[in-house]
């Protein structure tokens, strides 16, 4: 944790917004690399690099299926990545006092 | 905890404060909320207007017919065109949210099949009760019965609960419609149709912005 008591992992522009968008999915559901990279107007390196560091972490988890010569990654958050998201929040709110 | 710097930076001084972070998690995640969404409210109020129009002007050629007929051959198009518009808008705007989305929010085959069959099953029941001179079966609201039923039963099993809610409305729309005669359950299916609309869309703004 950050002195502020934020995640540093989760306290990073980008990884703030992957986390972000995928929390707004219910439960359960995966997205795949594409969408998210579409919704988030990344690179497709710097999403790798971001979802690397959260996979590493237990944040998210991603799967690759092949269909035909066609390989598709899709990941999603792990209850430990909304937990995270969760305290991230909290602690956000703590410091701006309720905003 | 990993700390290595991330090669976006938040500003033109490259820090991240905690304001600069609530703001881009409350837009972050209303934005998600909207692209994923997919029954967002425009549609939900689009609809609402359209089943208000097309069975409010059924209603009003209707209402004067003594004994009831049923739509006039001019009803028909309106009634047929609101159901090829409104398939086609779901499915697109639906298409579109859920593209590259995989896992229970998409409905399964057998949950399609479900919903399908529902329907076809309750338009041959009203078409059989018609055919042995049952009364609420020339009522437009009976057909509804069957499929909110099923609806509900589905979105309970999913837990969703705004769904369930859905579900529930429709069949108390299709009850009362039957105690409000052949004409006015048009009417019934118009008001209480587009109420149940409007208020979905209102929730699920209200959720949007939370």
């Amino acid at each position: 944790m950050n002195d502020d008591g934020l995640d540093p992992l989760i306290h990073v522009p980008t990884r703030l917004k992957i986390v972000a968008t995928l929390a707004a999915l219910p439960d359960g559901d995966a997205l795949s690399f594409t969408r998210l990279q579409d919704m988030l107007e990344l690179t497709p390196g710097n999403l790798i690099i971001q979802l690397r560091k959260l996979e590493e972490a237990g944040y998210i988890s991603s799967e690759k299926t092949r269909n035909g010569s066609a390989q598709k990654t899709t990941v999603n958050l792990t209850s430990r990545g909304r937990e995270a998201l969760g305290a991230y929040t909290k602690a956000l709110r703590d410091l701006l006092g309720g905003l | 905890m990993n700390t290595t710097p991330d090669l976006t930076t938040a500003g033109n001084g490259g820090t991240f404060g905690p304001e600069q972070a609530a703001a881009l998690l409350g837009q972050t995640t209303q934005q998600a909320r909207r692209k994923f969404q997919p029954s967002p409210p425009w549609l939900l109020v689009t609809r609402a207007v359209m089943v208000l129009a097309a069975l409010g002007a059924i209603w009003l050629s209707v209402r004067g017919q003594h004994p009831y007929r049923g739509p006039t051959a001019a009803d028909i198009p309106v009634l047929v065109a609101f159901i090829a518009v409104n398939f086609a808008a779901t499915v697109g705007v639906r298409r579109h949210a859920t593209a590259g989305v995989t896992g229970r929010s998409r409905f399964s085959q057998g949950e399609i099949a479900v919903l399908v069959l529902a329907f076809a099953a309750a338009v041959a029941a009203m078409a059989g009760l018609r055919a042995a001179g049952v009364d609420f079966a020339t009522y437009p609201t009976s057909v509804l019965v069957v499929p909110g039923l099923a609806w509900a039963v589905l979105m309970a099993a999913r837990a969703s609960w705004r769904g369930f809610a859905t579900g529930l409305a429709i069949v108390v729309i299709g009850i009362v419609g039957a105690f409000a005669g052949p004409a006015g359950a048009w009417a019934v299916a118009a008001v209480g149709l587009c109420v149940m609309l409007l208020g979905s869309a209102a929730a699920i703004a209200w959720r949007q912005r939370a």
